[in-house]
């Protein structure tokens, strides 16, 4: 009688089936509920195994018990990056950036209704090592990581922000005319090579569209991403108008804010041919007419909302690029590019690499009004 | 007096004795009555099957319930606890001011990426990896990203097999940082062969299909962690092990090393390789105006004469090797910038930028930004030397040359063996004549033996078996020509031949 019992308790299997028991319990008790939601976007909604990845990609934090591994090789098919129509469908990546002075609450709550899929889209800020540029950091700060804690539907897939000083010397307000132009100029620079500065680090290998919206925008159609890119334009501009109080009919009523958008004239042409290596034309000069067709006042609410013109020079407020653009190696130039500079160089320079731009003169998007 | 004490002993005693047996006897009862032991077992059986009950009604809550799992936070289970997602870190800062590039970047950690475009370039990547391997810079601060496109060899296994082994391998000082290959086709027409790559038509629109795919490199790769840019080419055959650290001690935005080729000694030993690192002239820039905006200007061809001075001619073996040179144009077999560079926008420029492209569209683009653009003419890399169609015609020649030189000597070699072949057969024949000579004064004596016992018909018999005789006795008179019939016997039949046939000559 006492053997075979003694055997029973001995016997290898029960210690076999306590130990499946046991490792079935740690499994079912640990895992957490949402892991299969993970691994099933895994194909298309990447994530880095080490800190040392594209900064459009989340990573995977590593513990502090862990071994540290050397860093995997990693391939990038970027024979697959496409950009569509519908790119939302083709889960394209979206890289939104923003040169940031100054943090408006209403950018920000406007910038997290977007309605594109967030797992799909990267943001990137870069801030100025200013006082202003500290408050805004600061502002953003409080804001990212409200959102980005924990897993949630709002949360966008990654979040970089930098900072950086800004070369942009001292602005002396008491001089000439021709000095505020010059000012104008240096601090197109600093902006271009911000924009830069920004793009060139934040790409990464898998975004396929980069939709640069400047900090003072704070009111577009939720579908903007959407809406642009259904018409398949290497770089598009939609019109930046301004919502303001009009005294006189004692209501709110729209403006044109954004100048940059333009079709180029005979005229300013002619005032570039005469111009030296260095000089750049700007928009918006009374003594520097150039009578080019501006976008701004092209608006016509009673037209079709869907009409496109091509343009020549754009501005930065709002506008949707293809990532390929970029990569072929247009960029924001920080020097008289024909006479251009920032964003209108930048179309130039696309123009130059065979990429054309275009404008929604009746799709407006809205400016911050102080 | 004894007595009288006795009697208490005793009880005492027995009672002492009793108690030990008492003691024993329950002692024995513990060991060796399991009685009470079948009740404790159940009980400890009970435990054990309730404790199974209870894992496997909570096992089977959990499973179907997941909102009931506790959760136990972070702690040294934490791998099975928080998920993947909670894991995830989606924001990154970067301050942009630590990533300027210095001097002295090993000392400070900054860290250097390392673009290499590929291109059907399989049977380079063994040189280049080791080229890699002994790079002194720390390898963890280096991060490498290649761009491999259109290519109909097997350069991207090779590759990945490579790098695998690179980061696999068992010294953690070999491990390099960050490495992406990235993958893409440009759909390019050009031919990767020495002749259509620097035939002057090609140039134009291979050096912006070049540029275009030096752009998807670096915008893909640069990351806010750079503090240098590196690129070369795979094909660099001589490079020191210290290039990174030599060049950065400059501390100049764009510098590039000399880059020569050894060549065969035919060609002169050693020949400049890259002629795209020049300083502006008044001429190419006159030149500049005159070609309309599309166009772009190369070097080292006859069609645009430029007299530009080229950092490669400027090149003394025994230079100081820190010499520096303000150039203006750049070319792309080694050149270290500062990621700021490129940060700021400056890239190859794949349209004609001031009547430029690619490397040398880089420099101008730098210059016109107001960046620092240096180059080294007396410290020198060596490009891997690829025979040109020219020169493969060349070795043709040269080869062809060889092959009827070798002929003739072969043929003359020839001649003199067949002379000493025919001196040889002279003096076999006078071996054999000797030979013979002495068969017959032989023969003659056997015959005047032979004459007396038998009669002059039965000569024939004789002669018949004289043969037999012959080889005897030739072996046994003539010992200094033993072994030399049969050879000589052939070098007599082709001697005759050739004989017949070279005394016309003689």
């Amino acid at each position: 009688m006492p053997t075979p019992r003694s055997l029973r308790r001995q016997n290898p299997i029960t210690f076999v089936l306590a130990g499946i028991l046991c490792i079935g319990f740690f499994i079912f008790f640990f895992s957490s509920n949402d892991t299969p939601s993970v691994s099933a976007h895994s194909g298309s909604r990447q994530m880095a195994s080490n800190v040392l990845s594209p900064p459009s990609l989340p990573f995977r934090k590593s513990k502090a018990n862990e071994a540290q591994k050397p860093p995997p090789v990693m391939h990038y098919y970027m024979n697959n990056v496409t950009q569509s129509r519908t790119p939302a469908e083709n889960e394209e990546k979206v890289l939104i950036l923003t040169p940031l002075a100054r943090f408006y609450q209403e950018y920000w709550d406007n910038l997290v209704k977007i309605q594109y899929p967030h797992d799909l889209i990267s943001l990137a800020f870069i801030i100025p090592k200013t006082k202003e540029g500290n408050a805004a950091y600061a502002a953003l700060q409080t804001q990212v990581t409200k959102l980005q804690k924990g897993p949630n539907k709002k949360r966008f897939a990654s979040v970089t922000i930098l900072r950086q000083d800004t070369e942009s010397p001292l602005q002396s307000q008491n001089e000439a005319e021709r000095h505020k132009i010059e000012n104008q100029k240096s601090r197109r620079a600093a902006m271009a090579k911000a924009r830069n500065s920004l793009l060139f680090t934040t790409l990464g290998p898998t975004t396929s569209w980069v939709f640069w919206l400047d900090a003072d925008i704070v009111e577009f159609p939720p579908t903007i991403i959407q809406d642009l890119a259904a018409y398949d334009a290497d770089i598009i501009a939609p019109n930046c108008y301004q919502r303001y109080y009009d005294d006189k009919k004692k209501a709110m009523d729209i403006r044109p804010y954004d100048f940059n958008n333009w079709i180029d004239s005979p005229t300013a042409k002619e005032l570039a041919a005469k111009m030296g290596k260095d000089d750049i034309l700007l928009e918006g000069y009374a003594e520097m007419p150039t009578y080019r067709s501006l976008m701004a006042m092209m608006y016509d609410p009673a037209a079709d909302p869907g009409t496109k013109v091509k343009l020549d020079g754009v501005g930065g407020a709002a506008l949707l690029v293809k990532a390929d653009v970029h990569r072929d190696g247009a960029m924001f130039p920080a020097f008289s590019f024909y006479h251009l500079i920032e964003t209108e160089g930048f179309a130039k320079m696309a123009h130059r690499l065979n990429r054309e731009s275009y404008g929604l003169p009746n799709y407006l998007v809205y400016h911050y009004n102080e | 007096m004894f007595r009288p004490p006795l009697p208490p002993h005793l009880p005492s005693l027995l009672h002492h004795r009793h108690s030990w047996r008492h003691d024993a006897n329950s002692y024995c009862r513990c060991r060796f009555q399991p009685r009470s032991q079948p009740a404790l077992r159940r009980r400890r059986q009970l435990i054990q099957r309730l404790l199974l009950v209870a894992s496997l009604f909570f096992t089977g809550v959990f499973f179907f319930f997941p909102n009931l799992r506790p959760n136990l936070g972070s702690g040294p289970l934490s791998f099975f606890t928080s998920s993947e997602d909670s894991q995830l870190e989606t924001v990154r800062y970067y301050d942009l001011n630590n990533v300027q590039g210095t001097a002295r970047g090993w000392e400070r950690e900054e860290r250097i990426l390392l673009c290499a475009p590929l291109r059907d370039a399989a049977q380079h990547l063994d040189m280049f990896f080791g080229h890699l391997k002994n790079l002194t810079y720390p390898h963890n601060l280096i991060d490498l990203a290649f761009l491999v496109g259109d290519s109909k060899d097997n350069t991207l296994p090779k590759l990945n097999a490579l790098l695998e082994d690179l980061q696999a391998d068992a010294n953690p000082k070999q491990h390099f940082g960050e490495i992406s290959i990235l993958e893409k086709d440009f759909g390019q027409k050009v031919d990767q062969n020495v002749e259509s790559r620097h035939g002057f038509a090609a140039q134009a629109g291979r050096r912006k299909s070049m540029a275009q795919a030096r752009n998807w490199l670096l915008s893909a790769a640069l990351r806010p962690t750079h503090s240098w840019v590196y690129w070369r080419d795979v094909d660099v055959e001589t490079a020191p092990f210290t290039i990174l650290e030599d060049l950065m001690r400059h501390n100049k935005d764009i510098i590039v090393p000399n880059v020569w080729r050894p060549l065969p000694d035919w060609l002169g030993g050693e020949q400049p390789y890259d002629l795209n690192s020049w300083q502006e002239s008044e001429t190419a820039l006159a030149l500049a105006d005159t070609l309309d905006e599309d166009a772009v200007i190369v070097e080292g061809y006859a069609e645009y004469a430029t007299w530009r001075p080229h950092l490669a001619y400027l090149r003394d073996p025994y230079g100081d090797p820190d010499m520096e040179m303000e150039i203006d144009g750049v070319g792309g077999v080694s050149i270290l910038a500062k990621a700021k560079v490129f940060r700021q926008g400056v890239h190859f420029p794949a349209f004609s930028f001031e009547k430029h492209a690619e490397t040398e569209g880089f420099g101008k683009m730098a210059k016109r930004m107001k960046f620092s653009v240096v180059g080294l003419p007396h410290y020198t890399i060596w490009h891997l030397y690829e025979p040109s169609v020219d020169d493969i015609r060349h070795m043709e020649e040269m080869e062809k040359e060889r092959k009827a030189k070798e002929a003739e000597e072969a043929a003359k070699k020839e001649r003199m063996e067949k002379i000493k072949d025919q001196f040889d057969s002279k003096s076999s024949d006078w071996e054999r004549e000797k030979a013979e000579v002495q068969n017959l004064v032989q023969k003659a004596k056997n015959e005047e033996k032979e004459k007396e016992k038998q009669e002059k018909a039965k000569a024939e018999q004789a002669k018949q078996e004289k043969p037999k005789e012959e080889v005897k006795e030739a072996g046994e008179q003539a010992k200094r020509a033993d072994n030399f019939l049969e050879p000589e016997e052939i070098h007599e039949a082709r001697g005759v031949d050739e004989k017949q046939k070279l005394e016309p000559k003689q």
